[in-house]
């Protein structure tokens, strides 16, 4: 086991240099030059011009330039902004960096026990009238886009029954819609996935074993099918978190939400690309880490999955 | 993995039996059918600026309304679903090419190509793909080449990797090995003997590959990094749309349901066309 975590943390600071990289080399090929943008009425001004160069240190060479990058991301500053002169990109991101992640967590709480629970539903009433319900619902959950969806629940619920606020940040009522459009691809991808699992496990001679003792069937289904089900959709996990930080950048922009995704959308149209490129960075490290997790608690469960490759 | 080919009216058969396909196929060629003859299903141009019917209701003049501008959202949603289908047949079939070439090219070597090419996939696989579409967003601005580069390049590693655990497998076959005993050149034993014999994976692959695409392009187009104006995108319609949902909700919901429909067509054709090729496959 130390010899896999060992490895696996290996291949997470690589990916993290990866990201480190290709952020940086972005940043080259953006199109502009930031300082002239920065000046613009002021472009005239060669010494503020100067000045600003040697602040952004765009006047020095391009290794040294990745070396005061990489040495900006470890004091976790994250460089100078192109919108505003000399403001630490950390003072814009730093209001949202909690927004996206505890939207995403709270959506994958209340996702993965309903899908679960829905995947047993149909999976114990198999080819009954309940199980093509809930799987033409799953269609419907994974195929509707999360903003067309949240276009259509704003409309219902906020304009037409006027229940919920349309649109904001800081309430709990402000939380309701923004998670449940959040939740529901999650819920379906889950739910489905628990039901072919457990259709599958349901073959399985050990179940057969329990049910020819006698044992019950409710005991079945939540104890040894439910087992066998939950080791598979654990390595789902990442996907769906995955997911989840996209439908940040749709969630937020829609709801108003001050999150990392509305920065990084807006920051693009802004030409603010050090912003852009620490979000890059955060998801990145937030995505690499959910996955890490994922695999340790893997490899945790699965002995076979923890020896592999160590022979190789 | 059973990758033996299914004759022809056994396919079909399995197909009209299979309601999700038949619904899905259904769907999707009304969508394929909007697209291909927008410019004659449409009728008005959907780019027709008319200040005198901005916010028109649905009625007469307008099947489904007005926009701000006064075009023509029946129009617009027309030419819409080309753009959509468009953009999914491109990148479906730049990945298709890079992918399954590298795939088999990994496949073939088993040496350091083998080893550069799965780690290149598992590098771009590390990455949420909204980010490597921010990525690209930003250096290369919004626009078309923008979504179809980004999701070219999140969607081609899914198709090396699975070509090249499929070959990985056919390439024990005593086909193949005769194949190689007769002096047949790699390339000619990739072409004749190998994508045959993946075609029907790959199909399944392809069709759900289109609901995705269909699905991240609208999101990029939403979100404003993706096709810009004045090309009319489902996504973009939702964007515009969305500010005027008190005063004209038609706007956004008439593109909502196109897109939602749209989807929900072709993830059945896939679940179908995977429970009729790939029975095996299924999850």
């Amino acid at each position: 086991m130390p010899g896999y975590i060992a490895r696996r943390i290996g291949g997470l600071l690589f990916i993290w240099f990866v990201a480190v990289l290709i952020s940086f080399a972005a940043l080259q090929f953006v199109p502009g030059d930031p300082i002239l943008v920065l000046l613009s009425d002021q472009s005239g001004d060669a010494a503020l011009e100067a000045r600003l160069r040697a602040d952004y240190g765009l006047d020095r060479s391009l290794p040294l330039q990745f070396i005061d990058y990489i040495g900006s991301i470890a004091d976790g500053s994250f460089g100078l902004s192109y919108r505003f002169a000399g403001r630490e990109v950390i003072e814009i991101i730093e209001g949202g960096m909690w927004i996206t992640p505890l939207l995403a967590i709270t959506a994958l709480v209340i996702a993965v026990p309903l899908g679960v629970f829905l995947g047993i539903a149909a999976a114990t009433r198999a080819g009954q009238l309940a199980d093509t319900a809930i799987i033409l619902l799953l269609v419907c959950g994974i195929s509707i886009p999360n903003f067309a969806l949240a276009t259509t629940l704003v409309w219902l619920l906020s304009i037409k029954a006027g229940l919920l606020p349309v649109a904001g940040w800081g309430s709990f009522s402000q939380m309701i819609l923004p998670v449940v459009v959040l939740t529901v691809p999650p819920v379906a991808y889950i739910a489905r996935l628990t039901r072919s699992y457990m259709l599958e496990v349901f073959e399985k001679d050990y179940i057969r074993t329990a049910r020819a003792k006698g044992v019950r069937d409710r005991l079945v289904v939540w104890r040894h099918a439910l087992r066998n089900t939950l080791v598979p959709l654990l390595t789902s996990i990442g996907i769906i978190f995955g997911g989840l930080l996209s439908g940040s950048f749709v969630v937020e922009t829609i709801f108003n939400i001050p999150g990392l995704g509305r920065i990084a959308i807006e920051s693009i149209f802004a030409r603010d690309y050090p912003v852009t490129m620490s979000v890059v960075l955060l998801f990145t490290v937030f995505y690499s880490l959910i996955n890490l997790a994922v695999d340790l608690s893997y490899a945790l469960i699965d002995p076979r999955i923890r020896l592999q490759g160590q022979s190789a | 993995m059973t990758t033996a080919a299914i004759s022809r009216s056994d396919f079909w058969l399995r197909f009209s039996h299979s309601k999700n396909a038949v619904i899905g196929a259904i769907i999707v060629t009304i969508v394929t059918l909007a697209a291909i003859f927008a410019p004659v299903l449409a009728p008005q141009d959907p780019g027709k600026v008319s200040i005198l019917f901005t916010w028109e209701p649905p009625g007469d003049r307008y099947t489904l309304g007005a926009d701000a501008l006064g075009r023509d959202v029946l129009s617009r949603l027309v030419w819409g679903a080309r753009v959509s289908l468009l953009v999914a047949f491109s990148v479906l079939s730049i990945t298709l090419v890079i992918g399954v070439t590298l795939g088999m090219i990994a496949a073939w070597s088993r040496g350091w190509p083998d080893s550069l090419i799965m780690r290149t996939v598992d590098v771009v696989f590390a990455f949420p793909e909204v980010i490597i579409a921010l990525l690209i967003a930003a250096v290369l601005g919004p626009g078309t080449l923008t979504v179809i580069v980004a999701l070219s390049m999140v969607w081609w590693p899914g198709i090396a990797r699975m070509t090249r655990s499929l070959v990985l497998s056919l390439r024990e076959e005593l086909f193949v090995e005769a194949a190689v005993a007769c002096g047949t050149p790699p390339w000619k034993i990739m072409w004749k003997h190998f994508l045959p014999n993946i075609i029907s994976p790959l199909i399944v692959r392809a069709s759900i590959g289109v609901g995705f695409i269909i699905m991240a392009e609208a999101t990029l187009s939403f979100l404003g990094i993706g096709v810009q104006e004045p090309m009319p995108t489902w996504g973009g319609m939702i964007r515009d749309g969305l500010p005027e949902l008190r005063s004209d909700p038609h706007l956004a919901l008439a593109a909502s349901a196109s897109l939602g429909i749209t989807m929900i067509g072709f993830n059945l054709l896939g679940d179908g066309l995977r429970d009729v090729l790939d029975p095996k496959g299924a999850r």
